[in-house]
């Protein structure tokens, strides 16, 4: 038989063949018919045995079959991946089909006749590959989803460092629906975040609307002003869904209403720097009112410094300025009574002093503008003045009682009030005193005149310090009036000894009579001095008046200087006053009195008017000295007016002999002089 | 300089005379001030500047001085003498002499001549231009009453006041008697006298502390006047300007630390230099140092206030 029996059967076999298949076979039918004649040749040849003939044979064919048998294997192999494969492509695809819960678009046709297998496996390969990329493409959108979610979350937990990792995906459940769910999840998380800051960005502006109403309030901010605004007041208490303005919870607009609310808070600042300051002052003026210091706090005035920049509540500082507004009227109610009658009392000492201005003022009872009502006043002033140590003692106790119940000093103005009525009522009795001692000195003087006249029989002429020049120098010009006519020497003064005396010379105040156009005016003099009622004020304020030859008071102290020669006669007479001194002791006392003096004694005077008025005129005149001349003295003393008494008699009989040392003045610089020469020659 | 505001006296100049102040000028012509003192000594300052430019040495007390102008000036002087002093050489020359120390001094730029009185109770005029022998420059000698205290220029017009209350008002072109003879219509010596500006009269102050306005004109001085505005230095250490018409006082500068010696205005009115130092009215005593204060003067100060309605009750 042989291979070529094996084949006829293969042949045989139901299996169809195509031809070239069968041709193959044939072929091969043939080759191997032909190889092994061939083959049977070579043996022939050879010489084989049958027996390794058999061998042989046996042998090829054992060969040849298991040639085959491999082929047969090779097919069966595959076949069983073929068959493995499909099963796994139907697996896989019921997985994906499940997962992703929906069929392949090309449904998997449901032939019962199971076709060949690579046949199977065709078919189910698109449909794997169509769910792969399916479920690829399903994963990735569930991945984008996920992936939204985590990032809403991280922003939500910004700082928690949440998984950075990929979201879970659950690989088993990859359908539609799920993809939903996750999807609507996401929504949700968004819809949340987005609320969330709806409502951050609401409640910012229901502040900020809020801070804009509270500062409108506060600030009276005009209706103009509101109206920008409105939109977002208004919505107040509406809720987030509620506002339906578009971009009104948009952070742009939010910064917009905020940038006004900072703009009206700076201003609010710097009114309450004002209204601070308002109370500050407030506070001051009260102090000043009840007359006590409000004390300077600094620390309060930096605090108010920095109101502006925000470092003080202002509101804060306000309050406590208004307990202490409040302190101060509580103290000053306390205070009121006594403050009242410091007020009385100052007003009284105010009249004492106007008094004493006035009782100085010699024209105070000319007729003139006002001298009535000066008069009134002075009244009304001296009944004041006399009430005043009483009003003095009353209040003095109730300060006192006030500080024993308060526990502490009364003050006014920052000084003791105590303190203050006592130094008033010690320059009081000061005055009293000094009041008293010149009383007592006019007396004497008084006296001495009394004396004097029992003596003399006639008043002492004038006393008056003059430039005593023996030498005819004197005489330039001015000097003319002084000549002695009767060659006696003139005056007396009254010695002194340190100061130098402002000795006067014999003069008209009036300007107008004191000038000399020519050396023979003398006589003129005493008419012009006459008629000439204007003098020049030297008195800044009080108005000048003419005196009238009646009046006998000097205004100040004069010395009442003749100038005219008692004899109606040479007009170059103008002697020296025919001043006798009636003594040099009652001159010394004279300048000692530093009081004004009520001249006593025109009286006697019985001359012509003329010659009182002349003299009234010398009584102009300056006299005496022993004041210290620096210092304005409020009077001065008064020397004595004499009456005029027969000159030649006069004169003769009293002069005194005084060195002209005495009389001479001396300036400072002259003095100086001295004092720098005394030092030189020492 | 710093930058802290003058007190309220003023600058202190530096270089102060070390003992007291008898007047101090400034010039015309710039804001020099020239200081005499009872050191002996004439000094230069520029007073913006603060700073000394010259001193000249005398033989005595100087006890006034005056400029001819800016590079030149005069001293009167306690040894008898009149010294013209040339600043920018520093030189200084004897212009003539009185018998007695000499307390006034004025340049005429009138009549171009120096005028001096002096405590030998004589005015002299001197002629400074030229002349080196002091017998030469000598034009006339006028005597006086009395001792002369003091002198005032304006114009043509000179006004001396003695001791014993003399005021003496003379025409410089006629010098061979005064003009007016009058006494101060005040009690008590006569301290200072000065002419207005404006030529019409001249204010005198006495001891007392009180000021007369006079006129010359005697018919003017019916009329209303105007004093204006002039200040006063007193030994209270206060410097007042006061309102001629209102006889009021408008201001009253912080208080010096001692008398007012002197008083000065700068030439434009902006500066006022006083002279702060002791005048021996209480005698020789201890007292402060003496200082000279340079201050601006501003218009508020000085200016007069509208006239008020006299009060019947005062």
């Amino acid at each position: 038989m042989g291979i070529n029996g094996f084949l006829v059967q293969v042949l045989a076999t139901n299996r169809v063949f195509n031809p070239s298949q069968s041709n193959l076979l044939l072929r091969m039918e043939k080759i191997c018919g032909s190889l092994l004649y061939e083959l049977q040749i070579i043996w022939d040849e050879i010489g084989e045995s049958d027996a390794e003939r058999d061998r042989m044979l046996l042998e090829l064919e054992q060969e040849c079959l298991e040639i085959y048998r491999r082929k047969v294997d090779q097919a069966n192999r595959c076949r069983a991946q073929l068959k493995q494969a499909i099963a796994d492509a139907e697996a896989e695809l019921a997985a994906i089909c499940s997962a992703m819960g929906e069929l392949p678009v090309h449904i998997r046709q449901s032939d019962p006749n199971p076709e060949s297998l690579k046949d199977e496996l065709r078919a189910i390969l698109p449909q794997i590959e169509e769910m792969r990329k399916r479920r690829i493409d399903r994963k990735n959108q569930f991945i984008e989803v996920l992936d939204e979610i985590r990032n809403i979350e991280n922003e939500i937990y910004r700082s928690d460092g949440f998984a950075s990792n990929d979201p879970a995906i659950d690989e088993a459940d990859l359908s539609i629906k799920s993809l939903k769910n996750c999807a609507e999840n996401c929504r949700h998380s968004k819809r949340k975040v987005r609320a969330f800051y709806d409502y951050c960005s609401h409640w910012q502006l229901q502040d900020v609307a809020t801070s804009l109403l509270e500062l409108w309030n506060l600030m009276d901010t005009p209706i103009e002003e509101q109206q920008i605004f409105q939109k977002v007041t208004c919505k107040l208490a509406a809720s987030e869904d509620e506002i339906t303005e578009p971009d009104m919870l948009s952070v742009d607009y939010i910064d917009y209403v905020k940038a006004e609310v900072s703009r009206l808070e700076e201003l609010k600042a710097s009114k309450m720097k004002e209204l601070v300051l308002k109370k500050k002052a407030e506070l001051e003026v009260i102090c000043r009112k009840t007359h006590l210091i409000s004390d300077k706090d600094s620390a309060m005035e930096t605090a108010i410094d920095a109101i502006e920049s925000g470092a003080v509540d202002a509101a804060c500082l306000l309050e406590q300025i208004e307990l202490r507004i409040a302190r101060v009227k509580e103290e000053a109610l306390s205070r009121k009574e006594i403050l009242e009658k410091v007020e009385k009392w100052m007003a009284a000492c105010e009249e004492e002093s106007w008094l004493e201005e006035y009782n100085r003022d010699d024209n105070r009872y000319n007729a003139g503008r006002g001298a009535h009502l000066a008069l009134k006043r002075a009244e009304k002033a001296r009944a004041l003045v006399n009430k005043l140590p009483a009003m003095v003692d009353t209040l003095a106790s109730k300060v006192l009682a006030w500080e024993n119940e308060e526990g502490i000093e009364f003050t006014y103005d920052g000084v003791r009030l105590l303190s203050m009525l006592e130094s008033y009522t010690v320059l009081r009795q000061q005055k009293e005193i000094e009041r008293k001692r010149q009383r007592d000195q006019k007396k004497l003087q008084g006296q001495l005149l009394a004396e004097q006249e029992a003596l003399y029989g006639s008043k002492p002429s004038p006393v008056k310090n003059q430039n005593v020049k023996k030498d005819s120098r004197l005489s330039c010009g001015g000097a003319s009036k002084r000549k002695l006519s009767l060659g006696a020497p003139i005056l007396q003064t009254p010695k002194r000894d340190m100061l130098p005396s402002a000795k006067a010379t014999p003069n008209t105040r009036k300007a107008k009579t004191n000038v000399r156009i020519n050396q023979d005016r003398l006589k003129d003099d005493g008419l012009s001095a006459l008629s000439s009622g204007r003098r020049v004020s030297d008195k800044a304020g009080l108005p000048m008046k003419q005196q009238s030859p009646i009046l006998v008071k000097a205004r100040e102290p004069e010395s009442p200087m003749l100038r005219r020669p008692f004899t109606p006669i040479s007009t170059t007479n103008l002697s020296k006053p025919n001043a006798s001194n009636i003594s040099e002791d009652l001159n010394k006392k004279h300048n000692e009195m530093l009081h004004k003096a009520v001249i006593i004694n025109n009286t006697p005077f019985t001359p012509p008017p003329k010659i009182i008025s002349s003299a009234d005129e010398e009584n102009r005149t300056p006299q005496t000295t022993a004041i210290t001349l620096p210092s304005t003295p409020s009077t001065v003393s008064v020397p004595m007016q004499t009456a005029i008494t027969p000159a030649p008699l006069i004169q003769t009989a009293i002069i005194p002999a005084l060195s002209v040392e005495d009389e001479i003045e001396y300036s400072f610089e002259e003095r100086r002089a001295d004092l720098c020469c005394l030092d030189h020659n020492q | 300089m710093t930058a802290a505001p003058p007190p309220s006296t003023g600058r202190e100049l530096s270089n102060p005379p070390t003992d007291g102040i008898s007047n101090l000028r400034f010039s015309n012509h710039s804001d020099h001030l020239l200081v005499s003192s009872w050191d002996k000594s004439v000094r230069l300052y520029d007073a913006s500047a603060n700073a000394l430019r010259g001193e000249f040495m005398h033989g005595g007390a100087v006890l006034d001085c005056c400029f001819h102008d800016d590079s030149s000036g005069f001293s009167a002087s306690a040894d008898h003498t009149v010294r013209r002093l040339v600043f920018n050489y520093n030189r200084e020359d004897i212009l003539g002499r009185h018998d007695a120390p000499v307390r006034c001094i004025e340049y005429s730029y009138a009549t171009g001549q120096v005028i001096t009185g002096s405590w030998d109770k004589t005015l002299k005029c001197w002629d400074p231009r030229g002349a080196s022998a002091q017998e030469r420059s000598l034009v006339g000698t006028y005597a006086q009453p009395e001792r002369v205290y003091s002198m005032s220029l304006v114009g043509n017009r000179l006004v001396v006041a003695t001791a014993g209350r003399h005021v003496n008002v003379y025409d410089l072109r006629n010098m061979s008697q005064p003009e007016q003879r009058r006494e101060s219509s005040l009690k008590y010596q006569t301290r200072c006298v000065r002419c207005y500006p404006n030529g019409t009269g001249y204010a005198l102050s006495s001891v007392e502390g009180r000021v007369a306005m006079e006129f010359f004109d005697l018919s003017e001085a019916g009329q209303s006047k105007n004093y204006g505005t002039f200040a006063t230095g007193g030994c209270d250490g206060y410097v007042n300007v006061w309102d001629g018409n209102n006889k009021k006082r408008l201001y009253q500068y912080a208080k010096y630390p001692t008398s007012v010696a002197a008083l000065s205005f700068s030439r434009d009115g902006r500066l006022l230099a006083v002279a702060s130092s002791y005048t021996y009215e209480e005698g020789d005593k201890p007292h402060e140092p003496d200082a000279i204060f340079v201050r601006s003067v501003n218009e508020v100060e000085v200016k007069p206030k509208p006239k008020m309605l006299p009060n019947p009750a005062t």
